[in-house]
């Protein structure tokens, strides 16, 4: 491992600061609309002159929530995945590897399948989501708690099964809902930001600022934990517990995100290696890099998802999927090449 | 046996997205949920035991329950016997509420031995006939069963599938297609043909071109709003060019902003919506107070602003079926104001009455 300095530290992040600054103002300035440069510097320098009131909604209300919450989104699931993909000790471990996306998405979808007979709003969906993830995220937290010590084999399986058991929910929520439910579960699963509202912003926000503190504080002990419980007991982590920390953060941070956005694939897979590969895997640096890169890659991703099709739109995981799944071959097959996965 | 039966020659794409996005535009508003769940499952599969070669045996039985509800006068079917004789009529199954309420239009309701969910919902006269299941699952167990002569689809989403396994079944199905204006116009002249009711059919078509050209008259010298219907708000479907909606939204005077967008049933983005200030928005949603805060959020809209979001059930504008006057007349009044009824029903008299002097 690289030693970490201070100046590398600074070159990495700034580096990555002003990428996602650039990604968010581009974000702004593109979409199926002719809605531009100038009409947004104009929104933004307070220079009203030709922007009326559409462009205004257009920039402020349907592109800024937009690419707020894909920034948030983005940061969670790709910071979530470097931390699980540690904390498990697998490279396949991803953000919603242990059940907390079935949870959210389990409950989000009941109210979405059921919303229309017992008249409840679209606007519960996330509401019942984030509270599916916080459930799975306590059941996770009782299993990893019970009697002897929580194993990584012994949360992945919990995970693993309790996943399975949503996708059975979901399968079946899936075949009795109507048409209207039935195009909002589908969208829901491949995940998509078309649909974001500007007021999940502050709850959004919270979760990922909490998740993001709680990982940032604990990266020294993940690169220990990274080693094998036994090593980290010996150099002085409080293994248990900061695992347990690190779990309840991490959940609740990509229970928010699936919440808003359904369940976007890759993100996590795919930062958290590309960037190892890049700059090592001190968790220190690698943990706020993966939160830039992933929210500058979500953003710009959904930048090209509303593009893209002028007019139409493109769910955003779709977009993740066909640039992750092919990203990730390469880098598995880059990292065979070099000796066993590691 | 072949993989493609006519049905599938149809061609139509069978991409997920428009499988969900794009229904008939017939597709009725998805109403209770449990009630649709159970109607599928509860009467119309009968028990494990019973195959068509016992349900034939009782055949008997049923042409004596015929009778005898004939000679004590049940409506539906004596209406049947107004026109032609009742035993060379076919046992027919609908599977799509358009091609039963064209049936039952043309008076041909006792011909039904059974229909899929949504025409009994949307048709009420058929809502006591056993039940095959929704326009994407029907239930060829309860098809068979039904022992019908023949099946009445329409191709598109899943039913070319239905339609091939239904063939293998040894069941003689007929696929209709109900995208485009002639295309009903040639389903109630086949219907009309197949149940022995050419003169209502002849009728129903000529009245409903008499109303499409009264309402042209109409609205000719009236402006073009432009306009944006929606299928559904979130996520935001809409309706493209090349379908059953935009031909209706032509037909009344309207400019379909969205015919530059896409074919069929593309799912829009909000902002391109913004950008294309449309004059008039459409919503068939179900729902209309949330359709109201959902709209209400855009006031930059031209047609939020001038109020002119006009929530309709989708059902009464958009079926493809033998009412296609009244929903033409229906949407021509909501689009141009009531003040236009009776232009409409002017040119509708003047064109009749030219047609009665010649007759004599």
């Amino acid at each position: 491992m690289k030693r970490l300095s201070l100046a590398r530290l600074s070159l990495v992040l700034g580096g990555l600061c002003a990428a996602v600054g650039v990604i968010t103002l581009v974000a702004l300035a593109t979409g199926p609309s002719d809605v531009g440069w100038s009409q947004v510097a104009g929104i933004f320098l307070g220079d009203e002159s030709d922007v009326d009131a559409a462009t205004r909604d257009i920039v402020l209300r349907v592109r800024g929530p937009r690419v707020v919450l894909g920034l948030l989104v983005g940061a969670a699931l790709a910071t979530a995945g470097a931390v699980f993909q540690a904390l498990l000790r697998n490279p396949l471990a991803d953000p919603y590897v242990l059940g907390v996306s079935g949870g959210a998405a389990l409950a989000g979808i009941s109210v979405l399948a059921l919303g229309t007979t017992f008249a409840l709003p679209t606007s519960s969906v996330p509401m019942a989501a984030f509270a599916g993830g916080l459930l799975a995220t306590g059941l996770l937290y009782w299993v990893s708690g019970g009697r002897g010590r929580s194993s990584p084999t012994g949360l992945l399986l919990t995970g693993v099964v309790f996943n399975a058991f949503a996708s059975a929910g979901i399968v079946f929520l899936a075949s009795v809902a109507g048409f209207f439910e039935g195009s909002r579960i589908f969208l829901w699963l491949i995940g998509h930001l078309s649909a974001v509202e500007i007021d999940a912003v502050g709850v959004v926000a919270t979760s990922v600022a909490l998740g993001l503190a709680t990982a940032f504080l604990l990266s020294r002990s993940l690169n220990l934990l990274a080693l094998g419980d036994e090593s980290a007991l010996h150099l002085g982590v409080p293994v248990e517990s900061h695992r347990r920390w690190l779990l309840l953060a991490t959940s609740l941070m990509v229970g928010a995100a699936v919440a808003v956005s359904g369940l976007i694939g890759f993100v996590g897979l795919i930062v958290p290696h590309s960037l190892r590969l890049v700059i090592g895997s001190d968790h220190r640096l690698l943990l706020p890099a993966a939160a830039l890169t992933g929210a500058g890659f979500l953003v710009l991703s959904d930048t090209v998802a509303r593009t893209v099709l002028d007019g139409r739109e493109l769910p955003v995981g779709a977009v993740t999927a066909i640039v992750g799944g092919p990203l990730f071959i390469y880098l598995l097959r880059r990292a065979q090449a070099r000796g066993p996965l590691a | 046996m072949p993989r493609s039966g006519p049905a599938t020659m149809m061609g139509r794409p069978r991409r997920p997205d428009r499988a969900r996005s794009a229904p008939s535009p017939d597709r009725p508003r998805p109403v209770a949920l449990p009630h649709r769940a159970s109607g599928r499952e509860a009467p119309l599969v009968p028990p494990s035991g019973s195959s068509p070669r016992l349900d034939r045996s009782r055949a008997p039985v049923r042409v004596l329950i015929a009778l005898l509800s004939l000679l004590l006068g049940a409506p539906a079917l004596a209406t049947a016997t107004s026109e032609g004789p009742a035993e060379s009529l076919p046992r027919l199954i609908s599977l799509n509420p358009s091609l039963t309420a064209i049936l039952v239009r043309l008076g041909a309701a006792s011909t039904l031995v059974g229909v899929d969910d949504y025409s009994a919902q949307v048709v009420p006269e058929v809502a006591g006939l056993p039940r095959v299941g929704g326009l994407f699952d029907p239930s060829l167990e309860a098809v068979v069963a039904l022992d019908p002569d023949r099946v009445l689809l329409v191709a598109g989403v899943d039913q070319e599938g239905h339609a091939v396994r239904l063939r293998r079944a040894g069941v003689e199905v007929d696929v209709y297609a109900n995208e485009r204006l002639w295309q009903v116009f040639e389903n109630i002249d086949r219907l009309g043909a197949l149940v022995g009711r050419e003169a209502r059919a002849e009728t129903r078509i000529r009245e409903i071109r008499a109303m499409q050209a009264a309402v042209a008259a109409a609205t000719a010298a009236r402006p073009r709003p432009t306009a944006i219907a929606v299928v559904d708000r979130s996520p935001l479907y809409l309706v493209g060019r090349g379908t059953f909606l935009d031909e209706m939204l032509e037909a009344v005077g309207a400019e379909n902003l969205v015919r530059g967008l896409a074919p069929g049933y593309p799912r829009g983005s909000v902002e391109w919506l913004i950008a294309a200030r449309p004059e008039l928005v459409l919503d068939m949603t179900p729902g209309a107070s949330a359709a109201r805060s959902f709209w209400g959020r855009w006031p930059s809209l031209p047609a939020v602003a001038n109020d002119r979001v006009l929530t309709v059930e989708a059902s009464r504008v958009s079926m493809p079926g033998p009412d296609l006057d009244e929903a033409i007349r229906e949407l021509a009044i909501l689009v141009h104001g009531e003040a236009i009824a009776a232009e409409i029903d002017a040119a509708l008299s003047s064109a009749a009455t030219p047609a009665g002097e010649r007759a004599r």
